[in-house]
């Protein structure tokens, strides 16, 4: 094993293939959970007026009279072929309603990595460089408060609080009515596709907030983990290298300092991704922003299980590669490892 | 000048690496209360948990005891908690109302301070179970992985069932497990404790990993001393450490996880005063009544950061690295100048 | 020269104003670089002192390169910084700054074992003068500076991991780059403690070669007496945080004027014969932050009376020049009882 460009490739089909049992045991586990508490919905689902015969149509469609063990043979055998199974009350097909909502979701991922990543992390160098002094304790109060606001409040707040100062109101922070064709379903690059520099701020303005709330979370975890392997690398002597090249104090914590302290901080971040994902449910519920974490809470809340299994499996191959991603990405950052 | 160090709390430093002479306490404590003294945030943290604490067991015991002893029960809250009518409604913050009134009239003081029990219990519960769940199947995963045993296949089993768990996103399962389970205090909370111990079997099994392979274990182990003694007198005593500093900042986590589980409205019934549920009753009314909301976020956010500063401290007061570095800065003074 | 935790190396920090501050803070006194006081200038211009004002080298050749970069780019950087800074590009400490002349060598060249010569002319001349440096320039330095540290494959090297490397070669890549940025003081802190006995002989003939051919002061930090007689003309001893003795080292090697000095220099083994037991001082170096009263020697020396007790200490006087010339001080009260000690 070593580092050649071969060895990655090696790498990331080994990662890839086993992805397979952890979804296949993601896939059992939700199945399992969600069918044997609640062995037959179809009553829920049909609604309270429903004729017996109604019910009985809807039993025997979705397999509830036979065995467990069968009903996930039949839900498997679905999945494979791509039949993810229909939403209980409008009969659309999940993966499709999955597809099209992922975008959206994703872009509110990524804009929340952004700003984790872009202030989360110079706030954990900020407060490494200040260490014991004012600037580390604010800095240290602040991700602490990130940590200590649940994702929920900090969506209340700014979606009712800030919305209104934007131009949002009634909190629905999707760009719906937007003029722009939905060609990736992500607001902000239909926007800059359309070449349309207000529809491109629009979209902006109302991703701001719920990216924020995301983030706010995150970025307490960033910045901490930061901070801590910075305070571990800034006493090492290639520190002191760097200054006695004559290196400015910038130049000597972000190209040298920061470059070895991000290799703890990007496994971190791997980890985030679960919390990120989490918190969608919550924020796109808070922000009605139309992406996979409202449908998720919609999903659960109806006991549409084709839907809740679909999200859960969606949810955790985005897990798994947010950890693959931080996996390469520390790869690439310590040229001390190597590929296996 | 920073080589200046006192040489008796580098000693200090390195004797809370292993086992930890006798003689080494005072110095200890001397040091822990040099670093709290240097350090204000985890001060703060500590003296904020006792007092959290303290005040959730009051609101328990008080009614409880008042009921056995005097045959009426009798709460150190001035109003009882969701008493709808009791008062007009959305009344500011008064010497009356600490945190004014809600929506339905009742006192939202006393509604945000009875429900600090629940979620302080839950956490500690949860937390709590994870914790003896998570770190013995860690100390299995961890410590007994010879290959070509018996015990290696348990390890290996473990690991995977654990990367499976680790890969759900930890909310969206335990709604997932919530829904179907039906709504209620236990079924939630069994939720959270399904979603919660791998994180406890990957940080466990990852320290008993670092400290199998230290000097003094393979010198234990080059003495003759037994595999078992081995695995209590060193492993587990190294372990206690982080994760003492995991689970004093994971109680903190299990209360944001768990009241947004109520907040979103599959966790405690609404019948029960929690942070979560009085989240949702209260949201619609952040800019008429901010009161409400804000007494609320408070709550929280006073209650998690306390555990949070707690266990950024005690990470710093447990870890000999650190340690080593706050003494060494805590001790720095000017060496005396050359006339 | 002093024993470990003297103060050697944290007087050597100082100077650059390495050190953390706070907590280190320089309470009294002055550095003086080029005729400016490193103290009075603010903590932001500190770096157009360093690197090709002053360059050092630290102990622990492990942990002195950066992980994360290629060992050429790291000596590149290095070389970038001293052009712009000779163009004037960069802020130096002074506007006018050029690097320090390595071209005059006055002397010839002590190693046969370079195998290029130690910037070509002809790749000189053809450069531009001024503004930003081209990366092949700089490359074809970084290849010359490796070169000049006796490393025989610059090509492959800098394309090299520190990890990739032995400890005798990061600690060569360390020399190599504190001297592209051609400083006018080169503060060694202990090079070789850290490497192995064969390969601190090969650095250590290396730097001796070196403080010929490119004629830089260097500022030599060792506990090692025999490094110290054969490398410095002028030694300082240290003991407790301060200066004791100064003087040449022909002075200082043969008639110590401190106690401290004397006492340390007869711990030194005779290589032909068995003297038994060596003489040890009893005692140990106080702790800094509780230092004696007076003089800081005084409880474990022999001569010592009422007067070495008491506030103040001994002054750092000047002595009458000695048979072989130049300045030599002490910090004793008694440097004439010094020779005759018990």
């Amino acid at each position: 094993m070593g580092r050649s460009r071969s060895d990655l490739v090696v790498f990331i089909a080994k990662r890839l293939a086993q992805l397979v049992p952890v979804l296949l045991g993601v896939i059992v586990i939700t199945f399992f959970f969600t069918h044997i508490a609640v062995s037959n919905p179809c009553a829920i689902w049909s609604g309270p007026k429903a004729s017996p015969s109604t019910i009985a149509a809807c039993v025997k469609n979705n397999h509830f009279n036979d065995s467990l063990p069968v009903q996930f043979y039949y839900y498997l055998a679905g999945l494979v072929s791509g039949n993810w199974g229909t939403d209980p009350l409008f009969h659309s097909p999940v993966l499709s309603v999955l597809l099209t909502d992922f975008p959206a979701t994703l872009e509110l991922v990524l804009a929340a990595t952004f700003l984790m990543v872009f202030i989360g992390i110079p706030l954990g160098v900020v407060a490494a460089a200040s260490n014991g002094r004012i600037a580390d304790h604010l800095v240290r109060i602040f991700y602490l408060s990130g940590w200590a606001t649940p994702t929920y409040i900090a969506g209340v707040v700014l979606a009712i609080g800030l919305g209104p100062l934007l131009g949002v109101s009634g909190g629905d922070f999707s760009t719906t009515s937007s003029p722009v064709p939905a060609i990736t379903h992500m607001s902000v690059l239909d926007a800059i596709i359309a070449l349309n520099p207000g529809a491109t701020v629009d979209a902006i303005v109302h991703l701001i907030l719920p990216a924020v709330a995301l983030a706010f979370i995150n970025m307490g975890i960033a910045t901490r983990m930061t901070r801590t392997s910075m305070l571990e690398i800034l006493p090492l002597e290639f520190v002191k290298t760097a200054r006695m090249k004559g290196l400015g104090e910038f130049w000597v914590l972000y190209k040298h300092a920061l470059r070895n302290a991000l290799i703890t901080t990007t496994t971190v971040l791997g980890v985030t991704a679960g919390t990120m994902v989490s918190g969608t449910v919550v924020i796109e519920s808070v922000f009605v922003w139309p992406g996979l974490g409202r449908y998720a809470y919609e999903a659960i809340t109806e006991y549409d299980f084709a839907g809740t299994i679909g999200v859960v499996i969606f949810f955790a191959i985005v897990v798994v590669a947010a950890n693959l991603i931080a996996d390469i990405l520390y790869g690439v950052l310590d040229p001390r490892v190597e590929w296996r | 000048m920073v080589t200046a160090a006192a040489p008796a709390t580098k000693a200090a430093a390195r004797a809370g690496v292993a086992a930890r002479p006798r003689g080494a306490l005072k110095a200890n404590v001397f040091l822990i209360l040099r670093i709290l003294a240097a350090n204000p945030l985890t001060l703060v943290g500590f003296i904020l948990v006792v007092l959290v604490s303290l005040t959730a067991f009051l609101i328990v015991a008080v009614p409880a005891v008042s009921l056995l002893a005097i045959g009426r029960s009798v709460s150190i809250l001035p109003y009882p908690a969701l008493d709808v009518g009791a008062f007009p409604i959305f009344q500011g913050p008064s010497l009356v109302h600490l945190f004014g009134t809600d929506q339905s009239g009742a006192d939202v003081f006393s509604n945000v301070m009875a429900a600090l029990p629940t979620d302080l219990g839950i956490g500690f519960a949860v937390a709590g179970v994870s914790l003896i769940i998570g770190s013995l199947l860690g100390l299995v995963a961890g410590f007994y992985d010879t290959p070509g045993t018996l015990s290696a296949g348990a390890s290996v089993a473990i690991l995977r069932v654990t990367d499976i768990f680790l890969s759900f996103p930890t909310l969206v399962l335990a709604l997932a497990i919530t829904a179907a389970w039906g709504r209620g205090e236990i079924q939630s909370e069994l939720a959270v404790i399904v979603t919660w111990w791998p994180f406890y079997v990957r940080l466990t099994r990852g320290e008993v990993l670092s400290i199998k392979v230290q000097p003094y274990v393979i010198a234990a182990r080059a003495a003759g001393v037994s595999e078992s003694r081995i695995l209590f007198r060193h492993v587990v005593r190294n372990l206690l450490e982080p994760l003492i500093v995991y689970f004093s900042l994971d109680v903190g986590t299990v209360i944001v996880t768990y009241s947004t589980i109520s907040y979103v409205g599959v966790g405690v019934p609404p019948s029960i005063p929690e942070w979560g549920n009085l989240m949702f009753s209260y949201q619609d009314y952040l800019l008429s009544a901010p009161w409400t909301v804000l007494s609320v976020t408070a709550a929280i956010f006073i209650t998690v950061l306390a555990f949070s500063l707690l266990g950024d401290g005690l990470r710093d007061i447990l870890d000999p690295r650190s340690r080593r570095i706050m003494s060494t800065t805590a001790a720095a003074t000017p060496a005396a100048e050359r006339p | 020269m002093g024993e470990t935790g003297c103060g050697k190396s944290t007087l050597g920090h100082s100077i650059p104003r390495l050190l953390p501050e706070p907590p280190a803070k320089v309470t009294s006194g002055k550095i003086v670089f080029q005729g400016t006081d490193l103290l009075k200038i603010p903590k932001w211009r500190m770096p157009g002192v360093r690197g090709t004002g002053i360059g050092m080298i630290f102990q622990e050749p492990i942990n002195s390169l950066n992980p994360a970069y290629r060992v050429g780019d790291q000596i590149a950087e290095s070389v970038r910084i001293r052009k712009l800074r000779e163009r004037g590009i960069m802020p130096a400490l002074k506007p006018d700054v050029k690097g320090f002349d390595y071209s005059k060598r006055e002397l010839p060249k002590a190693s046969e074992v370079v195998t290029g010569p130690f910037i070509p002319p002809n790749v000189t001349q053809t450069l531009k003068t001024r503004g930003p440096p081209m990366t092949k320039e700089i490359h074809q330095e970084v290849l010359d500076f490796l070169r000049l540290v006796r490393i025989n494959d610059p090509e492959r090297i800098v394309n090299l991991f520190p990890h990739e490397l032995s400890g005798g070669m990061r600690q060569r890549i360390m020399i190599a780059m504190a001297l592209s940025g051609k400083p006018a003081l080169l503060i060694a802190d202990e090079p070789t403690s850290a490497l192995d006995v064969t390969i601190q002989a090969q650095v250590l003939t290396l730097m001796k070669e070196l403080m010929e051919e490119v004629r830089t002061s260097i500022m030599f930090i060792s506990h090692d007496l025999g490094v110290i007689a054969e490398m410095a003309d002028d030694v300082g001893v240290m003991y407790a945080g301060h200066m004791v003795e100064f003087g040449p080292v022909a002075e200082i090697f043969e008639s110590p004027r401190h106690p401290y000095t004397k006492a340390l220099l007869r711990s030194i083994p005779n290589r032909y014969k068995d003297e038994g037991v060596l003489p040890s001082l009893s005692g140990s170096v106080p702790n800094l932050s509780k230092l004696p009263v007076g003089c800081t020697f005084n409880p474990r020396c022999p001569l010592a009376r009422d007067v070495c007790r008491v506030k103040p200490g001994p002054p750092f006087a000047l002595l009458p020049p000695g048979p072989a010339g130049g300045m030599h001080r002490t910090a004793c009260f008694f440097p004439d009882e010094v020779p005759s000690m018990p």
